[in-house]
């Protein structure tokens, strides 16, 4: 069907087109209606800024926006501008109220992770998180993002398969003309279910009428290498010497620590020389603006070289946009814009991810060592690795809006396309023997056409209704190769090939393209695709009132083939009334430039991200297990069975949805220097869809079932304020924007009041869904006479040197009925604090952030501490990275128990890891000085601007690790990640 | 003028274009765009319909109970660990088995102890008895003899799962039919009852399977699947596996009697096996070489193989090597592999112990060499000596760079059942007889024959001579800890088996504090609240 429609959109370029005298109509002048300037047409029209009686287009929206620069949910673009940010998380951390930005990674182009007003589902697991993206516009495009459903195929969620880029890096912060966050029911109910998480609404600049208008701007800097107290084998004999003399005096220590004479692990600890880097960052673009009101165009191109402080990670990134908007006639407006981006990106090469990649794990009880010669010698090693990640995105627009009379019709047909590639090989040097080589091949896919049709009926001069109809067709496509193979013939070759000979001299080649039976590789090939389509219609009417009242009403109609055959079709409403207080009550006032209260209810669908639960009961090829998970099947065949691994699916599931109710109070004082808006907003998820814990003597791990509902209640607050104005010239202008949010389950499946999920969290209504299950621990068992009589943990008896668990239920036996929940993976309050002070042709900003109330289990002290076990085993979680050898300044000491005891005393589901993860920081700092003011330039330039700006200049915490970001989507903090850099650039913009 | 034709032209084929647009939106089929398949699955309305369908959903039901078997190297972790001759070098959570601490918190642990895998398996296998059918009438080519056939092998699979799961926790909760997609609870069966079902399921599918697929056997000749016996050897479930179980079941109760008779079947009817088998090698008794290198056509770990008799191949030819699952990941070390120590070893002084015989091919002092053998243990002289018996490293070598295995879980062959009807013979009091089936494959092994005259002649000497052999013969095949619990039961003996908590018990003690068992985890428990711990751990 999308097909069809294809066709049909192209037919219709035909039309438009093939005149070869397209472009006379500029001979044309004629007078044009203002409203005709439109930049571009969206047609989910929304009018975020409610305050604008009738915004029907893109631009009027901007327009109307920017009266409410920062105090509306916006970012403060000027501002935002100066500071090297790559992607779009890191520009919307803590600058939007109400969205959580998690940058678990300094690596640039590492998955990051945005929240909007609390989360809806889970976030155990990695794919958990990439249900809780908000949908992402790009002039109106909603971007599509990568599937989870690869995460099928991998035994380690590290790193999805593929380039794993942050597909958000591609567009330049220059080129933006507004960031919005859409929260508002109403608006998100009309975005329809791609916004089931909010949305962040980003308007490009784009082509406008007017003089020739180029800018340039660049930036050049550096990421610094971190301060960092490096350590040895010696600290590390001396930090174990405590456990031993305490529990073992007579155990021998690990192999690599025995001999003190050993350089590799009791030389200089220096290998901080080779990992770290203090890199060059840089960045260009040109912007080209101009035409006529009838034909006008923008071009923009914009070259940026990223990079972390650590393992010469990089990323480079390249945009370009181009944008026309034509007016063939008074009535009609044809608007074309397509942003393109090209992703290169450099990874880490720490062990870990190899590791998890190759899926194979060496011998992990000698670390490496800390001495730059001998990590040296590894990374002679890794040079010869190839690791290609490169990322091609396209997306963007063409749509036509006809104004007949009162009525106006816009159809659009949106595309993005995002591809992602990477080649991976590993060198038979780093893998005992056995050369590695993987190729991913991958892309995501969306198509939409939006139709919209609008009409304004003014039933006298105070009362007028704008009804809309609107229709939309979207469909999605998710696709991957992917192939892993070991044991190349040499380190030269690193692709995998087959046998192209059909006939060996006359006879058919059992070989004939079969890798298996190649033995040059080992080739093991993973192959998915995925599709889904959605179709919607919606009608809307607004009525108002003089400038007193508006009142809205929507209703719509949307269709999922991810969704139940019997309840695919589902029919949600929204509603918003805008009361201007000020006009009502305090027309008068003079300390009151503007006072209103809004609120609105909607209800938004959720699509499921995989297509199995469309199926109801199925068969699937699920026949490893959690080492192996990709057993294809038996013998020479392959084999289906029903998911026993992933869970059970049955008829009536239902497609979630999201009831929000908002409210919000906003005024401006004192002569528009005082604007402050407070939203209280209520948000109950409902009928998710959970993987239920079930007997496991039905052979299945969990049985998915509909009716978990999640509440987060919130409330924001935002305050502008031109704090001081003076006639010298100075001036300060302060922004804060406070977020609370208070998350809670309120009901799962089947009316149970609280399970076990997936054997390590537990979920209980009532309380957060973020919550940690965890042992509580109260000290330590000091000698055997101590311990209560009999008591034991999990069966074990337990004895001197063991923790002391608090026992709840008083069996005097410690199991997981004795764990509770505890603490929060997200935080309470989020939010920032913007200064700018300017004097003269100088201004100065100051940009801070923070979150408090989220904690964090320090998985990393939890394995130092637990060294026994982690050097006893053959699990991915005790990989040693060259960075493990530092300590922290404010590490923290816990209590020595016996690490050799079966309790497992470090274990980190109990509450001695758990750390308050809180932060503030000051997040960058700009100064800058502008020509334009000075009258040297003026004739030539429009303007001039130099700055300079450091980036995350310091952090307040009591965190014990490096960074509280730092700190993964599940809550564990592993210190495997490379540092958010502190980064100093020095940059120009200059409009001609 | 020209330019106001073509903007008048361009009007009308915009208005043409708009209102295709607008009309078109209204006159599609809302259920097309609606209806997407997806080819990442079989839904309800496109399994069980075809005759590949029944051989998708059949061999599942093998690969669920090899992953049940094999993950974490669940059998040789149950089997060989626990008092067994194994001696760990690093790994905490293998020490904590062998030690006996099974309760012991680790994450290998915990999924080992967790027996849901052996469940999916069983749901399959019940699910494919019910279900498959209904392909019978729908597909020409199924019949309903194949049907027939298909059905015994899921039940024998089943029955084996089963008789698996009674030797690791002793009572297990039995369900006979799918449930399919209800949840119900079902508290622990008693163990006789579970084997009571298993024994009566085998006896019943003995009868309708062949000795061969694609064979000749008259029960069901020619292709299967248009593959002939060698495609199938080692990988389904014959009548002669059937037996096997049925003869290890009775044994596992004590019952020898019919034990002896089970056994007896397998080793009188394999030579009809063999007869009925086309293009594949035949049911032999294996030279050493076969065993350990992987020579010829009669190895059962490489590649599947007539002599596996039962168990669960990993070919690599097939995508189906693996890292995990194989007794290799614990074992071998250089030379064999790029490693520089195993996960387990078996001390010196056990090898001693345990190969006392200087003839013996597995290992001994070749004094023609001067060397010790290496057939089953190498670098003997060093203090971690490699145990590489079993040695089938990608592709279906003995050594190599890749560390992918591909040997077979082998959980019967030939010389396995040899022993078990020598055991029976011997419990039975039928010495001579035992003697003489001990002794009938010494050949192959260098080993002089047992000799009551010399060994001893009472029944605890030459039982003691069968179980030496098997723990010599069947080392890391995961048997030790069951050899060890069956002799203790037989010899009764009246010594201090094992202290736990500093309290010394008997074996008679121990098995009935139901130490022989392993705890569940509590993750099973969790998930049911009708399935209690087993006394002992708890």
């Amino acid at each position: 069907m999308i097909k069809i429609y294809i066709s049909k959109v192209m037919l219709l370029l035909l039309f438009v087109f093939a005149s070869p005298s397209v472009f006379a109509i500029e001979r044309f002048n004629v007078a044009m209606a203002s409203n005709f300037s439109v930049q571009q047409q969206d047609t989910a029209k929304r009018d975020t800024a409610k305050y604008a009686n009738k915004t029907d287009t893109i631009g009027q929206m901007i327009r109307a926006m920017q009266k409410f620069k920062g105090i509306r949910d916006t970012i403060d673009i000027r501002s935002a501008k100066l500071v090297p940010n790559l992607s779009l998380q890191q520009m919307l951390k803590g600058n939007l109220a109400g969205v959580y930005v998690q940058e678990p990674n300094g690596e640039p182009g590492t998955e990051q992770s945005m929240i909007i007003q609390g989360v809806s589902g889970l976030l155990f697991q990695r794919k958990d998180v990439y249900a809780l993206q908000p949908a992402i516009y790009v002039n109106g495009v909603p971007l599509i993002a990568d599937n989870p459903f690869a995460f099928d195929v991998q035994k380690y969620d590290y790193n999805r398969i593929g380039p794993a880029t942050n597909h958000l890096a591609q567009i330049s912060m220059d080129n933006i003309q507004s960031i919005v966050v859409v929260k508002d029911p109403y608006e998100l109910a009309k975005l329809g279910p791609n916004a089931a998480n909010g949305a962040i609404y980003i308007t490009t600049k784009n082509a406008r009428a007017g003089k020739r208008d180029i800018s340039l701007n660049s930036y050049f800097g550096y990421v610094t290498a971190p301060k960092v107290n490096t350590v040895n084998g010696a600290y590390e004999n001396n930090f174990r010497s405590q456990f031993y003399q305490k529990y073992n005096p007579t155990q021998k220590y690990a192999s690599y620590l025995r001999d003190s004479t050993n350089v590799s692990y009791f030389g200089p600890s220096n290998w901080t020389d080779l990992y770290q880097q203090t890199s060059p960052i840089y960045s260009a673009n040109l912007g080209i603006t101009g035409g006529t009101e009838r034909a006008n165009f923008r071009f923009f191109g914009s070259g940026t070289k990223n990079a972390g402080n650590a393992d010469e990670t990089n990323l480079d990134q390249y945009n370009l946009f181009f944008g026309i908007n034509m007016a063939p006639f008074n009535w009609l407006t044809v608007s074309t814009s397509v942003n393109a981006a090209r992703l290169d990106r450099e990874r880490n090469r720490s062990y870990r991810d190899r590791f998890a990649e190759t899926r194979y794990l060496p011998d992990l009880s000698t670390p490496p060592s800390p001495n730059a010669s001998n990590y040296s010698s590894y990374l002679n090693e890794v040079e010869k690795m190839v690791d290609n990640n490169r990322n091609t995105i396209l997306n963007g627009n063409f749509s036509l809006a006809a104004k007949i009379g009162k009525v106006s019709l816009t159809s659009s047909l949106l595309f993005n396309y995002n591809e992602g590639v990477r080649d991976y090989f590993v060198p038979s040097t780093l893998m005992a023997g056995s050369s590695y080589v993987s190729n991913y091949f991958g892309y995501s896919q969306r198509m939409a056409i939006n139709n919209v049709a609008s009409y304004r009926y003014e039933v006298n001069k105070s009362n007028a209704i704008d009804f809309e109809l609107g229709q939309t067709l979207q469909g999605d496509t998710h696709k991957y190769n992917y192939a892993r193979a070991y044991n190349g013939p040499n380190d030269y070759v690193k692709l995998t090939f087959v046998d192209g000979r059909e006939f060996i001299n006359g006879v058919a080649n059992p070989g004939y393209l079969n890798v298996l039976t190649n033995t040059s590789f080992y080739v093991f090939r993973y192959i998915d695709k995925e599709r889904s389509n959605l179709m919607s219609f919606y009608g809307s009417a607004k009525y108002s009132y003089k400038n007193l009242l508006t009142l809205s009403a929507l209703l719509r109609r949307d269709g999922a083939s991810n969704g139940q055959p019997d309840s695919r079709w589902v029919t949600t409403p929204a509603f918003n009334v805008n009361w201007n207080l000020k006009e009502q009550f305090l027309a008068k006032s003079s300390g009151i430039d503007a006072l209103h209260l809004s609120g609105g209810w909607g209800r938004t669908l959720r699509i499921f991200l995989d297509d199995r639960f469309a199926a109801g009961p199925q068969y699937r090829s699920e026949n490893g297990w959690e080492e192996e998970p990709t057993i294809p099947g038996y013998s020479q065949y392959l084999g289906i069975n029903r998911p026993y691994n992933s869970g059970f699916i049955g008829y009536g599931l239902r497609l979630p949805y999201s009831n929000r109710t908002s409210i919000t109070l906003d005024g401006t004082f004192m002569k528009s220097r005082l604007s402050v808006a407070l939203t209280a907003y209520n948000r109950n998820d409902k009928a998710g869809v959970l993987g239920v814990p079930v007997p496991l003597e039905l052979g299945y791990v969990s049985n998915y079932r509909s009716g978990l509902d999640i509440n987060n209640k919130g409330l924001e607050l935002l305050v502008n304020a031109n704090m001081l104005q003076n006639n010298a010239g100075f001036s300060w202008s302060t922004g804060l924007n406070l977020s609370y949010n208070c998350n809670k389950l309120k009901a799962l499946p089947g009316a149970l009041t609280e399970l076990v999920y997936q054997n390590d969290n537990k979920l209980v209504v009532g309380q957060s869904v973020g919550s940690y299950w965890l042992y509580s621990n109260v000290g330590i068992y000091n000698t055997d006479a101590e311990v209560p009589a009999g008591r034991t943990f999990n069966g074990i008896p337990m004895k001197k040197g063991d923790p002391q668990f608090v026992d709840y239920n008083g069996d005097n036996t410690i199991t997981s009925q004795d764990k509770v929940l505890t603490g929060d993976r997200l935080p309470n309050f989020i939010g920032g604090w913007n200064n700018s002070f300017s004097y003269m042709n100088f201004d100065l900003n100051f940009n801070f952030i923070f979150a408090a109330g989220q904690k964090a289990i320090n998985q990393y002290d939890a394995t130092r501490y637990g060294f026994v076990n982690r050097e006893a085993s053959s699990d991915i979680n005790a990989v040693r990275e060259v960075s493990s050898w530092q300590t922290s300044t404010n590490a923290i000491n816990y209590p020595i128990y016996d690490p050799w005891s079966p309790v497992n005393a470090y274990r980190t589901d109990q509450d001695l890891f758990l750390e308050d993860a809180s932060y503030a920081k000051l997040r960058s700092v700009t100064l800058g000085y502008d020509f334009a003011k000075s009258s040297l330039l003026k004739k030539s330039l429009r303007r001039v601007y130099l700055y300079a700006t450091a980036l995350n200049v310091f952090t307040l915490t009591k965190f014990s690790g490096i960074d509280p970001e730092l700190i993964n989507y599940n809550g564990i903090y592993d210190a495997a990640n490379i540092t958010i850099p502190r980064t100093f650039v020095l940059g120009f913009k200059l409009d001609l | 003028m020209n330019n106001y034709k073509n903007i008048l032209w361009h009007y009308k084929n915009t208005v043409l274009a708009t209102l295709v647009v607008v009309l078109s939106t209204g006159n599609f089929s809302c259920k097309k765009i609606e209806d997407v398949e997806s080819n990442r699955l079989a839904s309800e309305a496109n399994n069980w319909k075809k005759y590949e369908d029944a051989r998708a959903n059949l061999l599942s039901v093998y690969g669920l109970l090899r992953s049940a078997t094999v993950s974490d190297n669940t059998h040789w972790l149950m089997g060989d660990l626990r008092q067994g001759d194994f001696k760990i070098t690093n790994r905490a959570d293998l020490k904590a088995i062998v030690d006996g601490q099974l309760n012991a918190q680790f994450p290998v642990i915990n999924r080992i102890t967790n027996w849901r895998r052996f469940y999916a398996a069983i749901n399959a296998a019940s699910l494919f008895i019910e279900r498959s059918k209904e392909i019978v009438g729908l597909d020409p080519r199924y019949t309903q003899v194949q049907n027939n056939v298909e059905v015994a092998q899921a039940r024998m699979v089943r029955a084996m799962a089963y008789f698996y799961m009674v030797r690791i926790w002793g009572d297990v909760p039995l369900l006979t039919t799918s449930h399919d997609g209800d949840f119900i609870q079902v508290p622990r069966t008693n163990k006789d009852i579970v084997l009571q079902f298993a024994t009566s399921e085998l006896l019943n599918a003995a009868e309708i399977v062949p000795f061969a697929y694609g064979g000749t056997d008259p029960i069901f000749p020619g292709t299967y699947y248009g593959q002939s016996t060698a495609a199938w050897v080692g990988t389904i479930f014959t009548r002669l596996s059937a037996y096997i179980l049925l003869a290890h079941i009775s044994a596992w109760q004590g019952n020898y009697l019919d034990a002896s008779r089970y056994s007896k079947f397998v080793i009188d009817n394999y030579p009809t096996a063999n007869a009925r088998s086309t293009g594949a090698a035949n049911i032999v008794l294996l030279s050493i070489d076969a065993l350990t290198e992987n020579l010829n056509y009669y190895s059962p770990f490489a590649f599947k193989r007539s002599t596996l008799l039962i168990g669960f191949p990993f070919e690599y030819g097939t995508g189906l090597a693996t890292a995990d699952g194989h007794l290799e990941q614990l074992t071998l070390a250089a030379p064999y592999i790029p490693k520089t120590r195993p996960e387990m070893f078996v001390s010196k002084d056990t090898i001693l112990k345990a190969f006392t015989d200087p003839g013996d091919l597995r290992f001994s002092f070749d004094t023609k060499t001067n060397t010790y053998r290496k057939n089953y243990f190498t670098n003997f002289s060093s203090e971690e000596p490699v145990f590489s018996k079993i040695k089938v490293v990608y592709p279906s070598a003995t050594s190599g760079n890749t560390v992918l295995f591909a040997s077979s879980l082998v959980f019967s062959r030939l010389e396995e059942m040899i022993l078990l009807y020598a055991e029976a013979n011997a419990a039975l009091g039928n010495l001579a007889q035992a003697v003489s089936v001990l002794n009938s494959y010494t050949e192959n092994r260098g080993t002089t024959k047992y000799d009551p005259l010399v060994n001893g002649s009472s029944q605890i000497a030459v039982l003691k001579a069968i179980f030496a052999e098997r723990r010599r013969e069947l080392m890391g095949e995961g048997w030790r800890w069951y050899d060890l619990v069956r002799y203790n039961r037989i010899v009764k003996a009246p010594g201090i088996f094992i202290v736990k908590n500093g309290q010394p018990l008997t074996f008679r003690q121990f098995e009935e504090a139901g130490g022989i068992y392993w705890p569940v985890s509590q993750d099973v428990i969790n998930a049911n609240p009708k399935i209690t711990q087993n006394p002992y751990w708890k």
